[in-house]
């Protein structure tokens, strides 16, 4: 286990820039997620700590020690790849044990080892089959079991389920969660799935054109983002952003407001407003509105509502609630 | 239909013009010396194989059958290895001159052997390796290198980049990913480079001719001119030596088949 921090990390290729003066700390133990919509650097970022690629500028510690010079083995990391990457002509338990054979390490030692990983990821019947037998949430599994094997002091997991079904998703982000809490490894977890990076994280890395927009907890970005980025990209749905009139009335360029922080009122509402989409998911309702000198808006309701599209309605906003961003999109105090 | 039948009929035409003459050497091969006065197509009435005893014999085929296997066995392995560990470098590697190599490979696809086959003569002979083996093995190499790296690295292009990177992060060393990792997946390229470098080290005459004039070195293909005289030529010995000639390469490529074709067609569709 190790602690890690990243200290001004640029990475350029040729002429153009990709990342800009990364300073992160991750403490030893935590679950750090990167998240971030596509092309914003978050797997270059993961790949500079593996070692896979070379850092341009600023310093990589890993454990207290600068890494940036080290080999992939040298700084004892194990990553778990989008793909899985996993050897075809090798079994499942040859996979595993594949690290440790390469350590000249005794058959007996590999053997337990890898018994013991597939024990803690239900792959004991599985061992002795190859990766093209295996469904693809067999696959991760071994892939993770692959990076357990070695013990290692960080573990990298690079966007890991995006090619799992949502059940599988689901299943298996509780399972690295728990998997988490019970090696207590450092952990570094790239999606562009915000609802994964919420729901896992200790804290969240937001990236943002290769740059850190905002690091903290889960509820601190979705509480107080400090870009009009974070404040978007974090929640489900996305936070409303209205510019123009209405966020002139609150001192702002763009205000935000959250569409559970909106309702449908019948009496002296703030906005009127015409629905034109309607999500019934069971234990909350989704409306789409329409909004004169606003614009469309999401309203999220708690329970089941009986709105119907082309229905005008009233609309409230918890004021409490409302972000208000100047125009280069820092929120304003 | 009738368009299907036409295409049919221009399929069974160009199959019979490539058949034609392997079976009407083959007949020949096997014709009693009587019977070699009827025209090539006929098949023969009774067959014999004393022409095969006499080319193996007295022939000298024998002897050249051993020299030829040794020498294209060897460019076969050889090839194997060297090829895929420079195409692995070019594919999975970064070093400097990286792209004046790939120049240089590219070019030494383009300059036909006959171009340049009297400054190749004046090199084996200057290193004294003229009416050795291992003269032509080195020829043979350095002449076909740029195709089978060429194949190669078409081949390990196809491989997930992610394979390698995985097997850096398990600790392995490039040699370890090259022989654990990436050569077990490229059975097919192995098969392909083994047997087309065979083959064409069996089946190549010009070098032979020139490096390896001593008659206890020559193989079959200069040993089938052994046959051939100014004025007259001994037809049935010459069919038995084609045919002697065939036989290891045509077994190979039966058995060989599935692989090479997926060798020769990796990396054209995704």
């Amino acid at each position: 286990m190790a602690d890690l921090e990243l200290r001004n990390i640029s990475k350029s290729y040729g002429a153009t820039k990709v990342l800009h003066d990364i300073n992160l700390k991750i403490d030893d133990g935590e679950f750090i997620v990167f998240v971030g919509p596509s092309g914003c650097g978050k797997s270059t970022l993961l790949r500079l700590i593996a070692g896979l690629d070379e850092i341009t500028d600023g310093d990589l510690l890993i454990g207290g020690e600068r890494s940036n010079k080290l080999s992939p083995k040298q700084r004892n990391i194990a990553m778990v790849f989008q793909s899985y990457a996993l050897y075809p002509q090798m079994t499942v338990a040859e996979n595993m044990g594949f690290s440790l054979s390469l350590e000249r390490r005794p058959k007996a030692e590999i053997r337990q080892k890898v018994d013991e990983a597939a024990a803690t990821l239900k792959l004991e019947a599985l061992l002795d089959r190859k990766p093209g037998q295996l469904s693809g949430g067999q696959r991760q599994r071994v892939a993770i079991g692959r990076a357990i094997v070695r013990n290692p002091r960080v573990f990298l997991l690079d966007e890991p389920l995006s090619n799992l079904d949502a059940a599988l998703r689901t299943e298996t982000r509780v399972e690295i969660g728990e998997l988490h809490q019970r090696l207590k490894t450092t952990m570094i977890y790239v999606t562009h799935d915000q609802v994964e990076a919420m729901t896992m994280a200790d804290r969240i890395v937001i990236l943002n054109a290769g740059r850190i927009e905002q690091v903290g907890t889960p509820m601190e970005l979705y509480n107080t983002p400090a870009t009009e980025f974070v404040a978007s990209f974090i929640g489900s749905p996305k936070m409303n952003l209205i510019t123009g009139k209405a966020a002139q009335e609150y001192d702002a360029a763009t205000i935000g407001i959250r569409p559970e922080h909106l309702d449908i009122v019948t009496e002296s509402p703030h906005w009127q407003g015409l629905i034109t989409l309607v999500e019934r998911l069971g234990h909350n309702t989704i409306v789409y509105a329409q909004v004169p000198d606003v614009g469309p808006v999401t309203i999220s309701l708690e329970g089941q509502h009986e709105y119907q599209v082309g229905q005008n309605v009233g609309l409230d906003a918890d004021l409490s609630k409302i972000h208000r961003f100047a125009r280069d999109g820092r929120p304003l105090v | 239909m009738a368009s299907r039948l036409i295409v049919f009929g221009i399929l069974a035409l160009i199959a019979f013009l490539m058949t034609a003459p392997s079976a009407m050497t083959l007949f020949t091969s096997l014709k009693p010396p009587e019977e070699l006065i009827l025209p090539a197509w006929t098949p023969p009435a009774s067959i014999t194989f004393e022409h095969f005893e006499r080319v193996w014999t007295d022939g000298g085929f024998r002897r050249y059958f051993l020299n030829t296997i040794l020498i294209s066995a060897v460019d076969a392995i050889v090839m194997i290895g060297l090829a895929s560990m420079t195409a692995y470098a070019m594919v999975f590697m970064s070093f400097r001159g990286k792209l004046a190599l790939q120049v240089l490979f590219v070019v030494g696809l383009m300059i036909p052997v006959t171009a340049i086959i009297l400054p190749l003569y004046t090199t084996i002979r200057s290193v004294g390796l003229i009416n050795t083996h291992l003269g032509v093995i080195f020829a043979d190499l350095a002449l076909a290198m740029p195709v089978f790296v060429f194949m190669f690295s078409s081949y390990f292009v196809s491989i997930p980049r992610a394979l390698h990177e995985a097997a850096r992060i398990d600790g392995a060393t490039e040699f370890q990913i090259y022989r654990r990792v990436v050569m077990p997946v490229s059975v097919p390229a192995i098969i392909t480079t083994g047997l087309l470098e065979f083959m064409w080290s069996w089946n190549d005459l010009l070098l032979r001719l020139l490096l390896l004039p001593r008659e206890g070195m020559r193989t079959l293909s200069v040993g089938l001119l052994n046959f051939q005289g100014q004025q007259t030529r001994d037809i049935a010995g010459i069919s038995a030596g084609t045919v002697i000639m065939a036989i290891p390469v045509v077994l190979l490529f039966l058995f060989f088949q599935r692989h090479f074709v997926r060798g020769m067609t990796a990396g054209a569709v995704k």
